[in-house]
């Protein structure tokens, strides 16, 4: 039964690859560092592999270890972005920026754990209650946490998001 | 609406993937299922191209390779094993914890293994939680007193366990939590089950009624000895010194089968004679 379990557990791993790099890269936003942090993460996960006894958790479970090595890499480095990544954004020259923000771009602008419910769910195609058990909060939280995030996100675009 | 989130979507999904993640996947792969067996003593970092290399043969048969990984988990009696299930370090101004959290699988009583395991994880937590307020407090006195909190010295808090015996019959194994500032202090907490028993053992299951004087006659031996072979070896003598061993006397079951009777630093002699240890022999 474990095996199984550990089995398809590395099988999701290699199959969803991909997901876990973009995920990782929108929010450390460099190739090295998502590669490291999708590393570290699965290296965390089957080191504890032991932990999950059911395999429909599997995916939550091993996004949730994923985003939080996102966001503690985003967290640890903000304050240190290269220059020549830093440059553009902090010169935005027009005007009113919630005119011409593309929606992509305004969601990088939301706090880190609004970028999660975001993400997971738009772009992960994750269900409310998936979302609320990998970043452990209730289903509650979740929704107004999307709530606020689309109302910044209108804000910010100025488009009917 | 339903326009732009789809243009979002796009750019997300055109985030261009590096070649070399599969390597890397692979190869995290490998360290993670190596960690799990081995449990402790990990590597971090898996850059480099001989590990690329490795991870391509590796990518090649994973199947196999991981089959045998997880099969090759250490069992115990067929049965009954301790494992590491939780293993995180903290890192902090005041401190830096670093615990191996075990947990006990015994298929044969799972009411012992359940009970056995919530103290565990009680136990460590309400370690963890006054050794945060023992480090906190002392960083506090430190900068009231007038020193510079950038140069404080963490406490360094280790929480690890020690398998000190495991057949068919018993297993035994040690928790510990030791707290380094100036000294370092170990606090031991001990767990010995029988295994056919199910349930778990006190000297006196080991030693029979007589194990106060059994184990007594030992540990006054064991100074002995000690001292003889030792003259730098001190314990303490008269009141201050020992008198007998408690009821609930702290003790592991060593390979032979023996009872080992614990006694912490202080409690028997000078700090630097650290903590003492007896084999009682089984009569």
């Amino acid at each position: 039964m474990e095996q199984t379990v550990y089995q398809q557990l590395t099988d999701y791993l290699v199959a969803h690859q991909e997901d876990f790099y973009r995920l990782a890269f929108s929010y450390v936003k460099n190739r090295d560092a998502a590669l490291d942090v999708v590393q570290e993460s699965i290296v965390k996960a089957l080191a504890k592999a032991d932990t999950v006894r059911r395999p429909e958790y599997i995916k939550t479970w091993f996004y949730r270890i994923l985003l939080n090595e996102s966001m503690n890499h985003y967290r640890r480095t903000r304050r240190l972005v290269p220059l020549e990544d830093a440059a553009p954004e902090a010169a935005d020259p027009r005007g009113d920026p919630a005119e011409r923000l593309d929606l992509y771009d305004a969601i990088e602008r939301l706090e880190p754990r609004e970028q999660a419910v975001i993400r997971l769910r738009f772009f992960e195609d994750m269900k409310l209650e998936e979302i609320a058990r990998v970043t452990s909060t209730n289903l509650n939280t979740v929704k107004s946490r999307l709530y606020k995030s689309l109302r910044k996100l209108r804000e910010l675009t100025g488009e009917e998001c | 609406m339903d326009n732009v989130w789809e243009r979002a979507r796009a750019r997300y999904a055109q985030t261009p993937v590096p070649e070399e993640l599969s390597f890397a996947v692979a190869s995290a792969i490998r360290t993670g299922s190596r960690r799990r067996r081995a449990g402790r003593g990990l590597r971090r970092g898996l850059t480099g191209g001989l590990a690329a290399c490795a991870c391509f043969m590796l990518l090649v048969n994973a199947n196999p390779t991981f089959a045998r990984a997880v099969s090759d988990v250490p069992v115990l009696g067929g049965l009954a094993r301790v494992f590491t299930v939780s293993e995180y370090t903290i890192d902090e101004r005041e401190q830096l914890i670093d615990v191996r959290m075990p947990a006990l699988e015994l298929p044969e009583s799972t009411d012992l293994e359940q009970r056995i395991n919530t103290e565990i994880r009680t136990r460590i937590e309400q370690v963890l939680q006054e050794a945060e307020n023992r480090a906190r407090s002392v960083r506090d006195a430190y900068v009231e007193t007038g020193g510079d909190a950038a140069e404080f010295i963490p406490v360094i808090i280790d929480v690890d366990y020690e398998i000190k015996c495991q057949n068919d019959q018993y297993l035994s194994f040690i928790l510990t939590e030791t707290e380094t500032r100036a000294n370092a202090y170990t606090e031991v907490y001990t767990y010995n089950i029988d295994l056919e028993a199910g349930r778990e053992l006190t000297l006196r299951d080991m030693l029979g009624p007589d194990y106060v004087e059994l184990a007594n006659a030992a540990v006054r031996e064991g100074i002995a000895a000690r001292e003889a072979a030792d003259p730098d070896a001190t314990f303490f003598h008269d009141e201050a010194g020992f008198t007998s061993i408690d009821e609930d006397q702290a003790f592991y079951i060593n390979e032979a089968g023996n009872p080992v009777v614990l006694f912490e630093k202080y409690e028997l002699a000078p700090g630097y004679m650290g903590q003492l240890e007896f084999e009682v022999p089984v009569p």
